[in-house]
């Protein structure tokens, strides 16, 4: 008795293979569940700053010592330049998560992933 | 061929034709963001040419860097701080005949609601510095001496002032005008289609993925709320609040929207939102409904019937100008 793929067409194959790419797509979408929805960046002691996580942007940050540079872009919100004396932050690597934070501390920056309601933005901007 | 052949096909091509049609960009977006004018300003524009639209956004900052120097009193060689220097006033240029235009304007219209000589007071009170203040009643009054709309008096590009010890202070339409500008020139280089947000004083032009912009208003008592969503287009939103910059002692909360009358904290409202045609506009009308209140700020507002108004009051009550809901988003 023959195995079933023998008689299989192309076309079969083909929506074979469509079948396996959208359930692929549907793991990495709720794998992405995971990931927070907005960079909120405070200054001191204030919220100076938030962003959408999805938006690539380079942001420089004002703190005491001087800018902070933060790039959002397709692997999350990271530091790349800091006038700290020994650049801890620069290390800290990527923050995409809900609850991820990023410190600044000698510059007073503090940078955090928020998202955790799962709730989409309702607005393209915030008045405040 | 079997039946379903071309059935299958059929399907196939409407699922590759979606996908290709979803994966198309609408066009370009460029969005920079820039910190001045003491805070974070963001500018979006979008187009059908990145490079177009990156020429654009940096005319914009330029031109806001420009009036920055020109209207900052923390600038001390801006023409705003060489006018509180000067005993008896002076000629300007002709962006600061623009803002002091409107804003002797609105001061007369709002009784002095909204004021331009608060300079002294905003230094005594401090609240641009790390540890604000409480000033004592002999320096409320030695700082309120000779300020008012009629302190100062606008002829041709001539400004003169009152009193030697007056110090403007701008910062309540200064920022708005220069968003004003910045979409001024972001129209001259052809774009239709952009925002510029000066930390919440925003004018959004034209549309956001072909249907109005949609602008969360800050809920003045929760960090992360929205108080409601409006969708506009070709129009400027500005919100004032009393949760912007404050310090509290002994229990009370003292925040950086004054009463020119008395030099303190206005009291009457928590947050004030305006919708209007021009940012300047919206930013001075916004620091006058604070300072009057509901009642007396939504009765200014009918002076003006491009703008409208939400007010959120003291005890959390809120109030509306009756054109408000045309822009309410329904949840």
């Amino acid at each position: 008795m023959k195995a079933p793929w023998h008689f299989m067409t192309g076309g079969d194959w083909l929506v074979v293979l469509l079948l396996l790419t959208s359930s692929l797509g549907g793991i990495v979408s709720i794998a992405a569940m995971s990931e927070g929805s907005r960079v909120l960046i405070t200054c001191g002691d204030e919220l100076c700053f938030t962003a959408p996580l999805d938006q690539p942007r380079t942001l420089a940050i004002d703190g005491p010592l001087g800018q902070t540079k933060l790039v959002i872009d397709e692997r999350g919100a990271r530091i790349v330049e800091s006038p700290c004396p020994r650049k801890i932050c620069v290390s800290m690597g990527v923050a995409k998560h809900t609850g991820d934070l990023l410190a600044c501390v000698p510059n007073r920056i503090l940078v955090h992933i928020d998202g955790s309601s799962g709730k989409e933005v309702s607005y393209d901007l915030l008045s405040r | 061929m079997p039946w379903n052949r071309p059935l299958i096909i059929g399907l196939l091509l409407v699922v590759l034709t979606l996908t290709w049609w979803r994966l198309q960009p609408d066009g370009e977006e460029v969005r920079r963001s820039r910190i001045m004018m003491g805070t974070v300003v963001e500018i979006m524009a979008a187009g059908q040419s990145s490079k177009t639209l990156e020429a654009a956004v940096e005319a914009a900052f330029a031109e806001m860097e420009r009036l920055d120097k020109l209207l900052s009193r923390y600038n001390t060689d801006s023409e705003v701080s060489r006018l509180s220097q000067s005993t008896t006033g002076g000629e300007v240029s002709l962006p600061t005949v623009e803002v002091l235009t409107l804003g002797l304007e609105i001061s007369r219209k709002s009784g002095g609601a909204f004021d331009m000589t608060l300079g002294k007071l905003k230094t005594l009170w401090a609240f641009d510095k790390e540890a604000p203040t409480l000033p004592n009643a002999a320096e409320l009054s030695a700082a309120l001496s000779g300020i008012g709309p009629k302190a100062l008096s606008l002829e041709g590009q001539q400004l003169r002032k009152a009193s030697p010890q007056l110090q403007l202070d701008l910062g309540g339409i200064a920022k708005g005008y220069a968003v004003d500008r910045a979409i001024a020139i972001l129209k001259q280089h052809g774009v239709a289609n952009a925002a510029v947000n000066a930390g919440g004083d925003m004018y959004l032009l034209g549309q956001r993925h072909e249907r109005s912009w949609r602008i969360g208003i800050q809920h003045p008592r929760e960090e992360k709320g929205v108080l409601e969503t409006v969708q506009i287009s070709n129009r400027a939103v500005v919100t004032s609040g009393d949760y912007e910059r404050f310090f509290e002692q002994d229990g009370v909360r003292y925040h950086h929207i004054f009463n020119p009358q008395t030099g303190m904290p206005a009291r009457d409202c928590q947050s004030v939102t305006i919708i209007t045609d021009s940012v300047a506009l919206g930013d001075a009308l916004a620091t006058a409904v604070f300072v009057l209140g509901p009642k007396a700020g939504l009765t200014l507002l009918e002076q003006f019937p491009q703008a409208e108004g939400l007010v959120i009051a003291a005890d959390g009550s809120r109030h509306s100008s009756p054109g408000w809901t045309s822009y309410q988003v329904v949840p």
